[in-house]
């Protein structure tokens, strides 16, 4: 499980050993720790990614400030953290703090299941509860069957994503067709397109791309009402109702009419991503985690647009800072979260194009940085986070994942797709609800 | 006297029984230990609704067997089992054979021992590849656009390639196709090593009364290797049942559930949606089923035997 250690020395390594067996005998609940010596982070970000550098700066901060205490780094990868969590956390050998994946189906889970801390006394007296925005926040906070939304905190946010439309300016001015700022203007560039024989956009039907561009397009009839009855359960979701059925509609048209290629259904955002890259597609509806990607990868003029007319984007908080129930250093590990917060660390991620959620963008220098900060910090100021697709119940990444390929393979009609939906949805939800 | 001799002879026997059991209870304990306990512990979560964790286990009494029997998706998996079968079992027993025939008969009497073992190793490559590594790699040959074959077939002008692993009357059966290259190599090695054991006597003389190849190939070596091709049936097909790895790198289950296999299945409940206990169950459904085909092929195996030993 353990990948790459970093940072720490054999003779720490071996220092901190009976320490961590000590620990082992002692309170399986968890202590204050705030004499412990060691801090035991794991995260899954590379080096080179903003998150990763924002993350080396903070520990470069916490070393300053706590020269007694040792600072263990452990690289894991989202995969292994994502999908073994729940069974390494039930024992004692866990970090004091560790990164992992916000959401009802995630941290939710996490949260009822009694294996993270409640962070709320944190908040309120460190004041990350004014730091972030609301919007931020709500990904924070889980009930008792772990819903997001409300209740206690449970992980702190410390950078953004959204989703938006990535273009390919050479091809546009190629076929002289203008970046497009309204619905209507994009559907037009995409017909232009297809019928010059180029599909326009580029997608991905074993993943979650083709999700996130169903998504948009609810969003895009859809209102935050309807938004809070999906994602927080505020109210009964008719998935036959206006919003989603036009959105499905329309995206059963687009493939109809050639803009997504028939053959994408087993495609992943990885093929998705390079065949955007290579200049295969014009357009890439996705996350701002491609950004850097893009940025080092791309040999072409491109550029980010929100996704046009809506006032609404999938996105949320990136993921989260959380503090395992059974860690020995929770004191240390408050520590640290909240120097993630901190506004040198947040410029840092800011500068490499890292969406900070406590900074601002007036001090990144990069223009395409910059306007992507920008168009992030104007979706917080329209409290314009929707969330994502998958997030409501716990296996509907994959229940939307089969329902998109039987659309793009043309097996189900948009109204199949709904009935599809709608029972796992209801499903889980009875589930999550019983506990 | 025979009154006396009696118990002596029972004492002895039991003697003899607590001799051997120092050397059996490392067994039994790993057995307890891997097996018998978390075997236990799945039942009695298969009996729960529980989301793992801390999260507080809540009685379903046979719940979730029951909600098995309504769900759609665990009866296309099990469905999609038998094609796991014919892929994994079947053909590649068949295959095997006649690759382990013609490599020991043909090839390795025309070209000698060592251009067999070569062929023979070759065949036995993709058992030793990492399933992970040979699904990247079909992942490469079978991308709808950027696929090799594909770009082969596109070259050749075949406007419209098949969506191998993306369309649902397609995904199986490539499915399949991997899983057989991936498993013919071991009946290759097993019928090989079979063969090397039957008398060759026995051919000679079949010659000798004028029987050609395929009579010798029925009459003698067919019989000659059953026990082989026993182990063979039996290991394969309970591979086959409890198959994962392919699954997972190739197609997660899709599309739209029709390389769904119970295995993944049951990781799906288990792991993505936290339904611990229908997961459990799931996984001991496949667990009696396994067993159920095991015991059959098993006595069929002994019937087989003991037929044999009797006709001699």
């Amino acid at each position: 499980m353990a990948v790459q250690r970093k940072t720490v020395v054999a003779g720490a390594l071996a220092l901190a050993l009976p320490l961590a067996l000590a620990a082992c005998g002692g309170d399986s609940s968890g202590g204050g720790g705030s004499d412990a010596d060691t801090l035991t982070i794991w995260h899954y970000e590379n080096d080179d990614s903003a998150m990763g550098q924002a993350w080396n700066k903070a520990i470069e901060i916490f070393e300053d400030e706590h020269p007694d205490v040792t600072v263990n780094v452990e690289n894991q990868t989202f995969e292994q953290i994502q999908k073994n969590a729940k069974i390494f956390l039930t024992g004692d050998d866990v970090p004091d703090v560790m990164e992992y994946n916000k959401g009802n189906a995630t941290a939710g889970q996490l949260a009822s299941q009694g294996l993270i801390t409640p962070l709320t006394d944190e908040a309120e007296s460190r004041g990350w509860d004014s730091t972030l925005p609301a919007s931020i926040q709500t990904t924070a906070r889980y009930d008792e069957q772990g819903l997001m939304g409300s209740g206690d905190w449970y992980g702190v946010p410390n950078y953004g994503e959204f989703v938006g439309v990535y273009f390919n300016q050479d091809m546009l001015d190629q076929y002289g067709i203008a970046v497009p700022t309204t619905f209507d203007e994009f559907e037009a560039a995409l017909a232009t397109f297809q019928e010059n024989g180029v599909t326009p956009l580029a997608e991905a039907g074993a993943e979650y791309p083709m999700g996130q561009l169903w998504y948009e397009l609810v969003l895009h009839y859809a209102d935050r009402e309807l938004v809070d009855d999906y994602q927080l359960f505020t109210s009964d979701v008719d998935f036959h109702g206006d919003a989603f059925t036009q959105a499905t509609e329309k995206l059963d048209e687009w493939i109809k009419a050639g803009y997504v290629a028939a053959d994408s259904a087993a495609l992943t955002a990885e093929d998705m991503g390079v065949s955007f890259i290579n200049g295969t597609y014009p357009f890439m509806v996705s996350g701002s985690w491609w950004f850097g990607r893009l940025t080092e990868e791309i040999p072409f003029t491109w550029g980010q647009t929100l996704f046009p007319e809506n006032t609404m984007h999938p996105g949320s908080s990136g993921n989260l800072w959380v503090v395992p129930e059974n860690a020995v250093a929770k004191d240390l590990a408050y520590d640290f979260i909240d120097i993630t917060l901190r506004p040198e660390v947040q410029e840092v991620l800011g500068q490499a194009g890292g969406l900070p959620v406590a900074g601002d963008s007036s001090a990144i220098t990069d223009p395409k940085t910059k306007e992507l900060t920008e168009n992030f910090e104007a979706i917080l100021d329209d409290d314009g986070l929707a969330y994502y697709p998958d997030w409501p119940v716990p296996g509907f990444y994959d229940v939307l994942v089969s329902e998109f390929q039987s659309l793009i393979n043309q097996s189900k009609t948009p109204s199949e797709v709904l009935d599809g939906l709608s029972s796992a949805y209801e499903s889980g939800k009875t589930d999550l609800l019983e506990g | 006297m025979t009154t006396v001799d009696r118990p002596r002879v029972r004492n002895r026997r039991s003697r003899d029984w607590l001799g051997y059991l120092p050397y059996l209870v490392p067994g039994l304990i790993a057995f307890t230990v891997v097996i018998l306990i978390p075997f236990g512990m799945n039942i009695y979560y298969s009996l729960h609704k529980w989301k793992g964790g801390n999260a507080p286990l809540r009685w379903y009494g046979l719940g979730n067997y029951t909600d098995l029997l309504a769900d759609e998706q665990f009866w296309t998996s099990f469905r999609n089992s038998v094609a796991m079968i014919v892929a994994m079992v079947l053909v590649p027993t068949v295959i095997g054979l006649l690759l382990a025939t013609t490599l020991f008969d043909v090839l390795g009497k025309r070209f000698g021992p060592r251009v067999a073992s070569v062929l023979r190793a070759t065949y036995y490559l993709p058992q030793i590849l990492p399933v992970a590594v040979a699904g990247v790699l079909w992942n490469w040959i079978l991308n709808s656009q950027t696929g090799a074959l594909n770009v082969l077939l596109r070259e050749v002008g075949v406007t419209d390639p098949p969506n191998w692993l993306g369309s649902t009357t397609t995904a199986l059966p490539t499915v399949m196709l991997v899983l057989i290259w991936i498993q013919i190599g071991y009946p290759v090695v097993i019928f090989m090593s079979a063969l090397q054991r039957v008398d060759p006597e026995l051919y000679e003389a079949a010659e000798l009364d004028g029987a050609g190849w395929w009579h010798r190939f029925r009459a003698i070596t067919i019989p000659q290797i059953k026990p082989e091709t026993f182990v063979i049936t039996l290991t394969c097909t309970v591979a086959a049942l409890k198959v994962f790895g392919p699954i997972y790198v190739l197609t997660r289950g899709g599309p739209e559930s029709s390389t769904l296999v119970p295995s993944y299945y049951s990781y799906l409940n288990f792991f993505d949606k936290s339904k611990v206990g229908y997961g459990a169950a799931i996984a001991n459904v496949l667990t009696v089923l396994i067993i159920a085909v095991a015991v059959v092929i098993m006595v069929l195996q002994a019937r087989s035997a003991r037929r044999e030993e009797e006709g001699r």
